[in-house]
């Protein structure tokens, strides 16, 4: 990263800008329907037998969408500046990786420790 | 109550200066903080030496009786907790950091001093926590790592462990609250033109560390708490019987311990990049690639646990990454060694003794680093764990490397901080003193290790070998102690005799130079903008690679600026009665006394409620945070997304434990139990909530200050409903179905899973009814909408972890678990 490269960055008015543009009340209840209608379908999914065998990837999808509009639009990461989406999705990626490794670690591996 | 910006005296030249007691009882300036935090750590450094010369004695001869079996347990864990945790961490971030950290990078103080000035006060308060033992029924004495299942009450019935959980589990507030203020305070309040790659070394050491710090406390937190519940309210988190594993607190324990190794080593490489180049006289050798080295360190430390549970029978594959992983970690740092060598080459070395300690630094850091990369290897760490070796190992990294980093930040900055110069002479005898003792002490322990001594053993059989090495380490380590005599002879001698500072009187090259010694409490009368690294040399000689010429006075001409204009909040004392607040609940846990509790509970909301609202412009207050911010964003909103990254760790924890131990656990509860079209409904009400908060910031923004109210209200009220069916649902368990909390692993699990939820459900609340009270006095418009969007972000972060449990606790709860 050069010098040069970031002196831009020091403008102020750049991010503050950025922070303006929050989503308009009609696209907030946008937002509010498509949850719904993927909370419906978690249900759903959860309720209907001839799904149960891709049960845990179609739910693992669902709740993933629900959890980027949330983060995306209510949370407004979609429209501020990108330090806040590093600020969260660095440490989400951390905790995912420490969910994985325990659950691997103190479950399947503990059972099936290797040659 | 409100409270105005303090006026500047013209005569009030020093930090120092003013006040009194009461004024440091109430001060919120980074540099008083700073040395609250360094008298309270030196305190503590010679507590924990006290308990280490103990040990040593103990172990001069065989079959010694000097300290019974059970103190010698309690002073070798304190030695540890303390040294560890009062001692290094507060040193290095606590007075190091908040004294340089506005300072080098050009500030006038911390994001939040207030928070700064509660960081310390809890600090206090968990140090007397973990040391109470000292009046009462014994100090902690299962180790610094506290192995469960040791640590349940049946094991250890007396206090000891308790003092060991609740003093942690405060400090890391402390710690964390600490690490949230200086990451703000290093992203976002910068000097104008103080780019990412012009920071001095010292300011990437500590970002990287409170990012450490903030991602991996949590999962100590979650395993201190764990510890908790099986103390007092008997569950099963550790215990084989009820199919859980003590495993579980190990990696829980190092998941934190690892990084926290580096949490304790990196400020100690910034503090050494400060002093390396200016008494070599030339710049950073290398910097771009020591900043790499750093982070690479630093991100490489969460994937390297394992490493320190090789013995626990992980199997291959584990053990084969978490080595392959530590390995990794010789290259950023071997990186980290050639370039301070490199800097040194070719310079004009001044000999003082601040260099002398960091070359030392040097040099034994890598013997430290050597014996580490063994342990990275499973069959060799088979041999060697819990030998001696690793007490060598690590005292060579923590005490001959971070404690001699430490000594050197001391006798750079010494003058900065307290405007007289030390003597070199009497530094010198303390340097040669320590340099011996240390490693005529350490460096032995290694031969032990090699003949078979254990660690932690309280006493030992004759003719093992192993008379001769402890007596010679314990004479060492006399001599340890008196090293610090010449150090403390110097000190009073510089305080009542000694030269008097000049602003620069090293030649040095970062922007703390340049302000008057010791510096004001403004810091700097007019904000610097800096155009390169090492901005200070720059502007006195023109250049980065420019050869220092003398030792002139500094060629930065004093501004001339009113300095009484300057905005300095005003001194507060509720971040004293906040920490007193939170030490009175530790204690009444303790002694099992509820009033106690409640009294303290009372005293930590009023003082926080009060802190609220203490300064007439609340909701704008904390006006250079926005102002003087380096990227335009405002410090509180960067605040709250780091601690939101923090939490997400924390429930990572504990989204794990539950689903290991949902298919570990024994008896007749198991998923089966959860109420699924309850759950649903509850899920609906609070993603509805989520939607009437960001109509409430909507309509803030447009100053629809009616509308805004209302919809903040209807969010708290949808969050009740949410917390109402909550409680239907775990009094439905606990009073029809008689699954109580402890009733088996599940059961635990799930309601501190889904209670911690709920917990942060209900501060959310609290938080709205407090914003919606502001929006009916009329205190919340367009221009502090922006106390309305930190809320909603708490409650919307809070709405997504829902999202998450929801699925896999409540919608998966067929799937087997882990």
């Amino acid at each position: 990263m050069s010098e040069s490269a970031v002196e831009h960055v020091t403008a102020p008015a750049h991010h503050a800008a950025a922070e303006s543009h929050h989503p308009t009340a009609v696209q907030y209840l946008v937002v509010a329907g498509i949850l719904t209608v993927l909370t419906v379908c978690e249900i759903g999914v959860y309720y209907i037998p001839a799904l149960q065998s891709v049960l845990v990837p179609l739910l693992l999808i669902l709740s993933a969408g629900k959890f980027y509009l949330v983060a995306a639009y209510y949370m407004h990461l979609h429209f501020d500046s990108r330090i806040f989406s590093g600020l969260f999705f660095f440490p989400l990626t951390l905790a995912a990786l420490i969910l994985i490794s325990l659950t691997l670690l103190l479950g399947f591996l503990a059972h099936h420790p290797g040659p | 109550m409100a409270a105005q910006p303090r006026p500047i005296h013209a005569e009030q030249t020093s930090y120092l200066e003013g006040g009194g007691i009461y004024g440091w009882l109430t001060t919120i300036d980074h540099k008083r903080i700073a040395v609250l935090y360094g008298v309270t750590a030196v305190f503590f450094m010679a507590l924990g030496g006290f308990e280490a010369m103990a040990v040593r004695t103990q172990l001069m001869y065989p079959n010694n009786h000097f300290l019974s079996a059970q103190t010698y347990n309690q002073f070798f864990t304190t030695h540890g907790l303390t040294m560890i945790f009062l001692v290094i961490m507060p040193l290095e971030t606590g007075f190091f950091g908040n004294f340089l950290i506005p300072l080098q990078i050009g500030a006038r103080d911390v994001a939040f001093p207030r928070l700064n000035a509660l960081s310390y006060w809890i600090f206090l308060f968990g140090a007397i926590t973990l040391n109470l033992g000292w009046l009462y029924g014994g100090l902690p004495n299962g180790g610094w790592f506290g192995y469960a299942n040791l640590t349940e009450r049946y094991y250890s019935p007396g206090p000891n462990i308790d003092f060991f959980d609740l003093g942690l589990l405060v400090l890391g507030v402390s710690s964390v609250m600490s690490a949230l203020n200086f990451f703000v305070t290093i992203i976002n309040m910068r000097a104008p033109g103080m780019t990412f790659f012009r920071m001095p070394l010292f300011i990437w050491s500590i970002l990287v560390t409170v990012i450490l710090i903030l991602l991996a406390f949590p999962s100590l937190t979650v395993g201190l708490i764990f510890l908790f519940m099986d103390r007092y309210f008997d569950t099963h988190y550790y215990r084989v019987i009820a199919g859980a594993t003590p495993i579980l607190w190990q990696h829980l324990f190092w998941i934190f311990g690892h990084p926290e190794v580096y949490i304790m080593i990196l400020p100690a490489f910034g503090l050494i990049s400060e002093v390396i180049p200016v008494f070599s006289g030339k710049p950073l050798f290398g910097y771009p690639m020591m900043v790499y080295a750093i982070i690479a360190i630093a991100f490489l430390s969460y994937g390297v646990w394992g490493h320190h549970m090789f013995a626990t029978g992980m199997g291959p594959v584990a053990d084969m990454t978490f080595s392959v992983t530590s390995l990794l970690i010789a290259i950023p740092t071997g990186i980290k060694i050639f370039n301070w060598l490199f800097t040194v080459w070719g310079g004009r070395l001044r000999f003082t003794t601040a260099y002398l300690f960091a070359l030392a630094f040097v040099i034994q850091f890598t013997i430290g680093g050597l014996s580490g990369m063994m342990h990275a290897s499973p069959p060799i760490d088979l041999e060697q764990t819990d030998s001696y070796i690793i007490v060598a190992h690590f005292h060579y990294v923590l005490g001959l490397g971070a404690l001699f980093a430490i000594l050197a930040g001391f006798y750079f900055y010494w003058p900065k901080v307290t405007g007289r110069m030390l003597s070199e002479t009497l530094g010198k005898w303390h340097f040669w003193l320590a340099v011996w003792s240390f490693n005529a002490t350490f460096f032995p322990m290694h031969f032990l290790g090699e003949l078979g001594m254990p660690r932690r053993i309280y006493t030992y059989a004759p003719h093992m070998g192993w008379d001769f090495w402890n007596k010679w380490e314990t004479w060492n380590a006399y001599i340890i102690a008196l090293s610090f005599i010449p150090l403390l002879l110097n000190i009073y001698w510089s305080l009542t005799n000694g030269e008097r500072a000049t602003e620069d009187p090293w030649d040095a090259r970062t922007l703390e130079w340049s302000v008057p010694t010791p510096p004001p409490i403004y810091n700097f009368a007019e904000v610097p903008t800096v155009t390169a690294r090492d901005a200070f040399w720059v502007a006195k000689y023109g250049s980065v690679e420019a050869s220092g010429l003398t030792q002139s006075a500094p060629a930065i001409a004093p501004a001339l600026v009113d300095v009484s204009k300057i905005h300095i909040p005003a001194p507060s004392l509720y971040p004293l009665l906040m920490g007193l607040g939170i030490f009175g609940m530790a204690l009444g846990m303790l002694i099992g006394w509820y009033r106690v509790i409640f009294t303290a509970m009372a005293l930590l909301v009023f003082s926080a409620i009060a802190m609220a609202f203490e300064y007439p412009n609340w909701g704008e207050e904390n006006p250079h945070a926005v102002a003087e911010s380096f990227l335009g964003l405002d410090s509180r909103k960067v605040g709250m997304w780091s601690f939101i990254g923090s939490e997400t760790v924390f429930f990572a924890c504990l989204i794990s434990t539950y689903m290991v131990y949902k298919s570990r656990s024994l008896g007749v509860y198991d998923a089966g139990i959860l109420n699924i079209p309850l759950t649903s409904f509850s899920t609906f009400v609070l993603l509805t909530s989520s939607l009437l908060m960001v109509l409430a910031l909507a309509a803030f923004q447009r100053d629809d200050h009616k509308w805004g109210t209302i919809w903040l209200i209807g969010t708290a009220l949808f969050g009740c409903i949410f917390l109402g069916g909550q409680v239907y649902e775990f009094g439905d368990f606990w009073l029809e179905h008689g699954m109580v909390f402890n009733a088996n692993l599940f059961s635990q699990c799930f309601y501190t899973l889904v209670g911690f939820h709920g917990f942060h459900v209900f501060i959310g609340v609290v938080w709205l009814l407090v914003m919606a009270f502001a929006g009916i006095f009329g205190k919340l418009n367009a221009k502090r909408s922006l106390a309305v969007e930190i809320c909603g972000l708490y409650w919307h972060f809070v709405d997504i972890v829902w999202v998450v449990i929801f699925v896999l606790v409540y919608l998966m709860r067929t799937v087997k678990g882990a």
